[in-house]
């Protein structure tokens, strides 16, 4: 059974992503993902000092709308909690802003969501009683737009530094009324179907050590749940459908993402002089 | 830059703040029953700044807000009457929402651009009156009938000064290094025609008669530069849009990608980014004409695009910079800073700290004495900085384009395991 798309993608394709890190200066830490785009507007900046003559460029991809983006800054650990948080442990606040209008419940949810999610990936007995602040602001919202903050703001928590276990990546996958998963649905697609999930894993490990050591309980970490919040009616089997759906896709965001990150490393800026 | 209908994103040095129009039909006011309403809402997002708190606006926010909206209300900017639909009843409610998003300085001459632009890209739908006794309002769809600009009469553009304690200092566009420590500032909005709309100065030091009056002069140069600066960043979107519309009308979803690539191709020189794009998208011609046939309407906002606005955003910064500095700084530096410009290709992240470098200098003692000569000297040096810009960016893009060219091929490989992911 083979579901048209409105945009002529097959059901298990993503849209194309873009992430670009450290974009705002007065953030510790920055970064904007976009899902999906129309046209990129590279941008080059040359920082140049004149009585040093050092240079650093920032590449910083625009993005058109039409389609998903977020752009998420983090300020790091601030003396001090909350009244109800534990002042043994850090503690992350999130901040939602919506691109027009009040905030109201819907965005205090995503905040409470987005909250809990990033306080399992971070380490929070690094620095107790401090609080971490993750700001998102809605620049433009055509479907999946939780999975599109959680991964904006991952990226903008690595740019800060902030420690964390392993990066978390979330995707959207909706289940059509014939029992047919797709992924990535744009506003229009996620208004029609019968229900829809964002399911959020670890990312997948590159690592050295041998691969019994990543395994949590005879399973790979990787096949892990971290969050899955689901709207509108669906099966269990359904469920379990997009599940795996989703699994096979994180992997690619994963590669992407770490693709993406790994060009912000200081070894890079040499070759970029 | 503007991405689509009704907004706009606006980078003047380290500041970057994006606005967003929208519009609603509301009752109207009982003593305006024939005018549309307009309101502004700023958002000082805590990731501009670690001091900015969400909840309660803060007193610069608040003011930044009445800046604004009595640059644009009071001067009659923009035409309210013609938002009306049915006297008495209907009107459209302007919202513009200003988010900041990053705290370089100077947020209030960056808001009001950010305003501006989205206004002047800001499509309304169409309505009619129908149904029986004409009382009924049908608010017609993007697709069915194309939605209108706003009638906006012209542009008031807000310039800031600093002042600092020495009675000589005197700085325009200040970055929020001199914000922390000027002892005065004033905001004068004037427009493009020479009439000022509005003056703020709120408290601090006292400042002689003559410096106000050197101020607006130089103001009113600078309001002349951005107003062109933003018709021509808007020019561009509406080009843009133009030809993304008649892209729109075939809308068979197998237009194989040279078409696009030749559309593209078309459009105006300044876009050598879209040639750029048009290649990568030789990959996935579908996926773009088959999205811009399948446009979601919605309070006419339209389809994506972007526009040279942020370099042109990115130039209004460094004209602001300049046209105050050119009348400041001593000529040997003027002209280290153009060679400067055309070395580093964006003029965002140098002009900034060349101020902050200077400042302790005590450069700007030459100040006092510069606007003291006469206007002539400042005005062809206006112009010579606009050539050197324009010369700049048209050097800016094509190096841009060879540069950013490796950055492509892993793009390219991002999208083709996203296509493997299938």
């Amino acid at each position: 059974m083979e579901v048209d798309r409105a945009d002529g993608r097959n059901p298990n394709q993503l849209r194309p992503l873009a992430c670009s890190c450290s974009i705002l200066h007065r953030a510790h830490g920055s970064a904007s993902w976009s899902q999906g785009f129309r046209f990129i507007q590279t941008s080059h900046f040359y920082h140049f000092n004149l009585f040093v003559f050092t240079s650093k460029c920032y590449f910083c991809y625009w993005v058109g709308s039409g389609d998903t983006k977020v752009l998420a800054a983090v300020y790091g650990p601030k003396a001090g909690t909350k009244k109800n948080e534990n002042p043994e442990k850090a503690s992350i606040e999130v901040i939602w802003k919506p691109r027009t209008g009040q905030i109201g419940k819907p965005e205090k949810e995503y905040e409470i969501i987005l909250k809990r999610t990033l306080q399992s990936i971070c380490i929070l007995t690094i620095n107790p009683n401090t609080t971490t602040s993750v700001i998102i602001q809605v620049v433009h919202d055509d479907g999946a737009l939780l999975p599109c903050a959680i991964n904006a703001a991952c990226a903008a928590l690595v740019d800060a530094g902030i420690p964390m276990k392993h990066l978390a990546v979330a995707i959207c996958c909706c289940s059509a009324e014939s029992g047919y998963c797709i992924l990535d649905p744009t506003k229009l697609e996620e208004q029609k179907m019968k229900g829809f999930a964002y399911l959020v894993f670890p990312n997948s490990i590159l690592s050295v050590l041998p691969e019994g050591s990543s395994l949590v309980q005879g399973e790979p970490m990787e096949h892990g749940i971290i969050t899955s919040v689901t709207h509108g009616a669906m099966s269990v089997d359904d469920y379990f459908h997009c599940l795996e759906r989703g699994r096979a896709a994180s992997a690619k965001l994963s590669d992407f993402l770490r693709r993406s990150l790994q060009s912000k490393l200081p070894g890079d800026l040499s070759k970029a002089e | 830059m503007c991405r689509e209908d009704g907004s706009s994103e606006v980078q003047l040095g380290q500041t970057h703040i994006m606005g967003f129009v929208t519009g609603q039909l509301v009752q109207p006011y009982r003593d305006r029953p024939n005018e549309g309403t307009l309101s502004i809402f700023t958002e000082f997002s805590p990731m501009a700044d670690p001091s900015f708190e969400t909840g309660r606006p803060s007193e610069s926010a608040v003011e930044l807000g009445r800046i604004v909206d009595r640059g644009l209300r009071e001067s009659r900017a923009v035409d309210t009457e013609s938002l009306c639909v049915l006297a008495g009843k209907l009107v459209w409610a302007i919202r513009i929402d200003l988010h900041i998003l990053d705290n370089g300085g100077n947020l209030v001459d960056a808001a009001n651009i950010a305003a501006l632009a989205s206004l002047l890209t800001f499509r309304r739908p169409e309505c009619s009156l129908g149904g029986e006794d004409d009382l009924e309002v049908i608010v017609h769809p993007p697709e069915e009938r194309e939605p209108l600009p706003l009638i906006i009469h012209h542009l008031p553009i807000a310039v800031t000064f600093g002042f600092f304690s020495s009675e000589s200092l005197l700085v325009i566009d200040p970055t929020h290094h001199e914000e922390a420590v000027m002892v005065g500032k004033m905001t004068a909005t004037l427009n493009a025609n020479g009439d000022v709309c509005a003056i703020q100065k709120p408290g601090g030091e006292g400042v002689l008669q003559s410096v106000i009056m050197q101020c607006l002069r130089l103001a009113s140069r600078m309001a002349s530069d951005i107003t062109k600066k933003i018709k021509d960043a808007v020019e561009t979107y509406n080009t843009e849009r133009a030809l993304r519309k008649i892209k729109r009308h075939p809308t068979s979803i197998t237009l194989d990608g040279s078409v696009n690539l030749k559309e593209k191709l078309n459009e105006p020189s300044g876009h050598n980014v879209v040639n750029e794009l048009s290649r990568k998208h030789l990959e996935k011609p579908r996926l773009a004409s088959a999205e811009n046939a399948s446009s979601p309407g919605n309070n006419g906002e339209g389809e994506s695009k972007s526009s040279n606005f942020g370099r042109s955003s990115r130039r209004d910064g460094a004209t602001s910079n300049f046209v105050g500095g050119a009348a400041s700084w001593d000529p040997y530096s003027r002209g280290v800073d153009s060679d400067f410009l055309k070395a580093s290709l964006a003029s965002r992240g140098t002009l900034t700290p060349k101020k902050k470098q200077q400042d302790p200098t005590g450069e700007r003692k030459p100040n006092e004495s510069k606007p003291e000569e006469s206007p002539g000297d400042v005005i062809p040096t206006t112009s010579a900085m606009d050539v050197s810009e324009t010369g700049v960016h048209k050097g800016g893009e094509k190096t841009l384009k060879d540069a950013v060219k490796p950055k492509h091929k892993r793009k390219k490989k991002a999208f083709s395991s996203t296509a493997d992911a299938s």
